[in-house]
């Protein structure tokens, strides 16, 4: 998977410049101009792209341990929708909070939809229904969008810039996007991996999991604040994308089966090779015009999402 | 009840379409109004050739989505179903900008037909996914679904071919922004499709017993279904042809209705397009006067007030 993840990495600095001097420039340090662009743009937004991907997978595979549901993921339980709410009521209303500040609102914001989403889906008892959930994470998605398109046209000239944003775009990726968000995903990853033993002895349902010596409520509660930093810190990256949540954690339980142990670091890895495939594509379709990555992905997504709903049924 | 509701119904009516020619970037007092009828009044251009064809427009699209939703309601008998959660608007709004954007050059006319097309089949993948005996929520959420694929793809052909603001917020969340005389007339012809809907109301009342009911007093229940689902996608595809897919009015409008007047289908669905055509023009009414001279779109204003209502009929539905 390190090396599948490696050639995407590559692969991803590829299409527009520096056509014969890809393999050396990663590694030597010239002054030509092909290996600057590399270094100065390409880098940082394929790692940004990696981190933010890794972000959503490991999200999505928290979410999903957590409510034993298996539709369930950032983009679809309407967390995605509600940090960009709080990071477009920020950047229109008080800009001058900064890049903390719109991180800080993104996380509110995606904690408070998610909030409501779990009591009108009444997901914190065991056993609920699935559906029900769904369709409160759409509602509760579709408010917070029509929201935040009322503020965008309401306080912003450039609304096309932040559609795009909204979309979900590397475009605006550098060093110094990368440099502040790193640190927390790292530690928000870290802290997912600790809980998956966790996760996986609430497979066995709620009242097993007790019975084994579980606190419900923390594990929820610190299942549920991972879920926000990682969600909020890589939407006020990036901006937001969907489906990665919901897409990656099927795909790594079809390869490595059910133990979170393997299954988390797995989806982290395939969340960043899917994103970063994305981005390329996104740079790739329509050559000088960018397409933002999330576009792509939803495309990608919700066949996907659609598959597993006729699967669940059947 | 239903015999107090009509005139109450009627007397908002009339009083938000007067409001609606009157309030906007620039407020018409009412004598203004009247007089700008006339050709040569200095409101002619404000009053006749812009406010008032949208006026009509957003009454007449109100009226067809809500009325499109009552029958798919009553047809399935799902309380969660409306064209736009089953993804039938997204999908005619999709076949729409698709035609637009791959044909830059076409003759805006054909738009409804195009969108009926898209309309119809959307409608054909819901059945082929969940087929004829599934339950609520599970149509609801492939519904959502497949509406969710048809906007993202919107939404990507959008981002490849830009256009203006306006004009993408139209096709994305559904609007009024620039609506005239044009797309009134392209739309009037659709019209024809309400006496159908009202024909069927009797029907959809023994429908509304039971299917085993309904057959034994004589109804055929699978013409019936496919008329009265094929009514509503021809009403929803023409509205989504000229304005967009906007969201949740085909679902809330029944609703609200229903609380109202009580479920006889002979007087639901009359109110319910009194109802949605109430419900738009105050969307509409709202979405323009919120922050002159910005226009917000009316679909926003509709799914601000429909979403909620949404997640109480969810959360009701236990």
């Amino acid at each position: 998977m390190l090396s599948f993840w490696a050639s995407l990495f590559t692969w991803s600095s590829f299409p527009i410049s520096a056509m014969d001097a890809i393999g050396g420039i990663l590694s030597l340090n010239d002054q030509s101009i092909p290996e600057q662009i590399v270094r100065d743009i390409r880098l940082p937004r394929a790692l940004l792209a990696a981190t933010v991907g890794a972000c959503f997978a490991a999200a999505g595979v928290v979410m999903q341990g957590l409510t034993q549901n298996p539709l369930a993921s950032p983009a679809v339980l309407g967390v995605n929708a509600g940090a960009a709410l709080g990071m477009a009521a920020v950047s229109t209303i008080t800009p001058w909070f900064g890049l903390l500040g719109i991180s800080m609102a993104a996380m509110i914001g995606g904690g408070v939809a998610w909030t409501l989403v779990m009591i009108l889906g009444s997901a914190w008892r065991g056993g609920s229904d699935t559906g029900r959930l769904v369709l409160a994470g759409v509602a509760i998605s579709a408010l917070c969008a029509a929201f935040t398109k009322a503020l965008v046209i309401m306080e912003e000239d450039q609304a096309s810039a932040v559609l795009s944003w909204l979309a979900g775009s590397f475009a605006n990726g550098n060093w110094e996007t990368w440099s502040l968000f790193w640190p927390v995903a790292l530690f928000a990853l870290i802290g997912s991996q600790l809980l998956t033993p966790t996760l996986n002895l609430l497979q066995l349902g709620d009242d097993n999991a007790q019975n084994l010596g579980i606190s419900l409520i923390w594990t929820k509660l610190a299942g549920s604040v991972l879920v926000l930093i990682l969600v909020g810190s890589a939407i006020s990256a990036s901006g937001s994308i969907g489906f990665v949540g919901l897409l990656v954690p099927h795909m790594a339980r079809i390869l490595c089966g059910q133990d979170h142990r393997y299954f988390l670091p797995l989806s982290i890895l395939m969340g960043s090779a899917l994103v970063v495939l994305a981005d390329t594509l996104s740079r790739g379709i329509i050559f000088p015009l960018e397409t933002p990555a999330g576009a792509i992905l939803a495309l990608i997504g919700a066949p996907f999402f659609i598959y597993l709903v006729k699967k669940r049924a059947s | 009840m239903s015999l107090k509701s009509w005139p109450l119904l009627l007397v908002i009516l009339s009083l938000l379409l007067v409001a609606n020619l009157m309030f906007g970037a620039v407020s018409i007092s009412f004598e203004g109004i009247l007089n700008g009828f006339q050709a040569d009044s200095e409101h002619y251009f404000t009053v006749y050739e812009y406010r008032f064809p949208r006026t009509l427009l957003a009454m007449m699209v109100g009226a067809m989505m809500a009325l499109a939703g009552a029958l798919v309601q009553g047809v399935i008998r799902n309380p969660l179903a409306s064209p736009d959660v089953l993804g039938v608007s997204h999908g005619a709004g999709l076949a729409a900008v698709t035609y637009m954007t791959l044909l830059p050059t076409s003759d805006i006319a054909w738009l409804p037909a195009v969108a009926l097309m898209g309309g119809f089949s959307a409608a054909f993948v819901l059945w082929w996914l969940c087929g004829n005996h599934s339950s609520a929520i599970k149509l609801a959420i492939t519904g959502v679904a497949l509406g969710a694929l048809y906007a993202s793809t919107v939404d990507f052909l959008m981002l490849v071919k830009p256009l203006e603001i306006n004009n993408a917020l139209l096709w994305l969340t559904g609007s009024l922004w620039g609506r005239g005389w044009n797309q009134f007339f392209i739309l009037l012809p659709w019209l024809g499709l309400i006496p159908i809907a009202l024909w069927l109301a009797k029907s959809l009342n023994l429908i509304s017993l039971g299917d085993d009911s309904a057959i034994s007093l004589g109804v055929n229940t699978n013409t019936l279904r496919l008329t009265s689902l094929a009514v509503a996608v021809g009403l929803t595809a023409s509205c989504v042809a000229i304005c967009g897919p906007i969201g949740f009015l085909g679902l809330i409008a029944p609703h609200l209705t229903r609380k109202l007047v009580g479920g006889q289908h002979q007087i639901l669905l009359p109110c319910t397009m009194l109802v949605g055509a109430i419900l738009l023009l105050f969307a509409d009414l709202v979405a323009r006067t919120i922050d002159p001279p910005i226009e917000l779109s009316a679909g926003i204003m509709t799914a601000i007030i429909g979403a909620p209502y949404f997640l109480w009929l969810l959360f009701k539905n236990k």
